[in-house]
């Protein structure tokens, strides 16, 4: 064939089309990315000082004065940090723009506004000293000379002392304004050369009783439900997708409710519920941790019943029937040959549902609660923590539940691999 | 024997009536008719994969209108297989004796024995998924096969092949079908396949079944 056999009619190059899905899909995924990795340069990872007071007060900076002058204390070190309107301080000749801990070598120092006439957004505090270290049967009191504003069941980080039993982290078990006591090993001698700081929030939240009882319970009630969700999802999706009968659109209708449905609402739905069961039953599972797992499996179910009945909709018919040509019941085509198909759709359905009742939150404090070591999940503690006003705390929790939710994924995924490979 | 007698088949507005058939044993049955005309209904009513209103489906002399397709002593070959996808080539020809519960030596053997006269002895290990059409279909007959039913259905079965190997498994099946001794009814829509198989030849159409 010449040349001139081509024809004069050319299709238009996809470039274009292409770039638009790729745009159109890729601004998502870039969102998804973006905020993974927000989540994950936002927490602070380093261990923090310990900060007595603010020195800065509210108010603005005035329109004539070059900024705002704060005295301080020579060879104290403070910790600054710049807000939106700063642009950073002056100490004698010597700038900084940075935020951190500095030295102060004279008594006073300049913060400089980005514009004058506006609030003062920065921070400025002192870091506090150790005045005195006092022991008593393995419990250590360390006294501070400015307020530490540290909490009981908080934890601390000891570090730079050659004397056995004090490095590490230690739970604060008792505190006042200005000391703090937590228990030290046995073998621990009374020490002078200490340097206290503050764990970054990942290890506080790990170190938490409390949050070590929501990562547990999490675990544990999303397990819980994931079973009780396949084992009803896999007869219903069953049922839905091989059977016709009266009714049957309804029963559609009433699976979807718990989709639809705000989640909030299935909680309080259940809350009333459960007004009407006998005493003994409703005790047994309102406010305690059953409640946590129904009001899971009510929302994350309906997600694995969709799963399933797609699952066995894509399964055709025929294999069955050949199944029962050659010798099965019903059930014996169901348990040798439809289930092992099925299995691909099963890990979809239970992983789904795990991961749906672990972020599962509204239904269980309306129905379970938000009370520590009984009926506290992950999202409740990101809650507790944000209203505490720790949104390092909270994002701490939010990292624990990530981390989790992934490796989840990662063992469904290899499972599911191996099963289909095998 | 295979026979059908004044069979009606209702399923919304689509209705096969007074349909009647009859096969006498080891003959080779072909039906024929156009898409959609309601061929595989009545190939599943035999079967018993589909409810009929009214009439009595023989097998051997034996009325079996009513009882499951497990009890009927037949053969199914889907059309395209229908292989079951998890399962290898000797799972798919042991099925049916795994099924019943069949002593493992006797199953053993039979699997042997199938795979020897279909010439898939070297895909055994294999898994449905990557085989050709011919072998396919090959596995598919003695996954049918292999309890030794007296009478066996066959759904276009050879429709998917290409024309080169369609001699080589018409001949297979012929010599397989004598050998095993069974009462065949085949569906197809191609007319050298009908010629090239069949005894008898019925034509479906229009609701009405005839003899040609």
């Amino acid at each position: 064939m010449n040349d001139s056999a081509q024809p004069l009619n050319r299709v238009a190059s996809d470039r274009s089309f292409l770039a638009v899905l790729w745009v159109l899909g890729g601004s998502y995924l870039f969102i998804i990315a973006a905020m993974m990795l927000a989540d994950l340069v936002f927490l602070n990872y380093r261990d923090q000082p310990i900060l007595g007071p603010e020195l800065l007060e509210q108010g603005r900076y005035s329109e004539d004065a070059e900024g705002f002058i704060v005295s301080l204390e020579p060879g104290r070190t403070y910790h600054f940090r710049k807000g939106g309107n700063e642009t950073g301080l002056r100490l004698g000749d010597t700038l900084i723009e940075k935020d951190g801990l500095f030295t102060a070598n004279i008594d006073d120092v300049l913060i400089l506004p980005r514009e004058k006439g506006k609030a003062v957004t920065a921070s400025l505090r002192p870091e506090v000293r150790i005045v005195s270290i006092s022991m008593k049967d393995d419990v250590a009191t360390l006294k501070t000379d400015l307020p530490h504003g540290l909490l009981w069941g908080e934890f601390i980080r000891i570090s730079s002392t050659g004397d056995d039993g004090w490095a590490g982290v230690h739970e604060i078990k008792d505190t006042s304004q200005e000391g703090l006591s937590f228990q030290v090993t046995e073998e621990a001698v009374l020490t002078k050369a200490i340097k206290l700081s503050k764990p970054n929030p990942l290890i506080q939240a790990l170190r938490s009783r409390d949050i070590q009882f929501s990562i547990k319970l999490s675990l544990i009630s999303c397990t819980i439900t994931t079973l009780l969700s396949l084992w009803v999802a896999v007869p219903i999706g069953y049922l839905m997708s091989r059977y016709e009968f009266r009714g049957k659109p309804f029963i559609d209708v009433l699976l979807d409710i718990p989709v639809v449905l705000p989640p909030l609402v299935v909680g309080l739905s259940l809350l009333i519920l459960f007004r009407y069961v006998p005493d003994w039953l409703s005790d047994m599972v309102v406010y305690k941790w059953p409640a946590v797992v129904l009001a899971q499996f009510m929302v994350a179910c309906a997600f694995a019943v969709r799963t399933m009945r797609v699952t066995f909709e894509q399964i055709p018919q025929r294999y069955e029937q050949v199944a029962l040509t050659l010798g099965c019941n019903r059930q014996q085509a169901f348990w040798r040959v439809i289930l092992p198909q099925a299995r691909g759709g099963v890990l979809a359905a239970g992983t789904l549902a795990w991961a749906r009742s672990l972020g599962e939150f509204g239904p269980i404090l309306v129905f379970a609660g938000a009370t520590r070591q009984k009926t506290e999940v992950l999202p409740t503690s990101a809650y507790l923590e944000l209203q505490a006003g720790r949104t390092e705390g909270m994002l701490a929790v939010s990292l624990i539940m990530i981390a989790t939710a992934a490796v989840v994924f990662i063992v469904a995924r290899t499972l599911g691999m191996k099963r289909i490979f095998s | 024997m295979i026979a059908v007698e004044q069979l009606l088949i209702r399923q919304g507005d689509f209705e096969l009536k007074d349909i009647g058939l009859e096969l006498a044993d080891g003959e080779y049955g072909v039906l024929m008719g156009r898409s959609g005309c309601g061929k595989t209904t009545v190939l599943e009513a035999i079967c018993g994969l589909r409810g009929v209103q009214s009439g009595r489906v023989l097998l051997g002399g034996q009325d079996v209108t009513n009882l499951p397709p497990a009890d009927r002593g037949i053969g199914y070959v889907p059309q395209d297989g229908a292989l079951f996808p998890r399962m290898k080539v000797w799972e798919q020809l042991a099925f049916s004796m795994l099924v019943r519960k069949l002593p493992q030596a006797d199953i053993e053997a039979r699997v042997r024995e199938l795979a020897d006269n279909l010439g898939i002895k070297h895909l055994l290990e294999r898994f449905p998924h990557g085989l050709s059409g011919g072998e396919t279909q090959r596995v598919a007959l003695g996954r049918a096969l292999s309890i030794k039913p007296r009478f066996l259905c066959m759904d276009e079965p050879l429709s998917a092949l290409d024309e080169d190997i369609l001699e080589e498994i018409c001949e297979l099946f012929t010599k397989t079908l004598k050998k095993e001794n069974v009462t065949a009814l085949h569906i197809t829509h191609s007319k050298t396949e009908a010629s090239r198989l069949g005894d008898v030849v019925f034509h479906l159409d229009g609701g009405v079944l005839n003899k040609v």
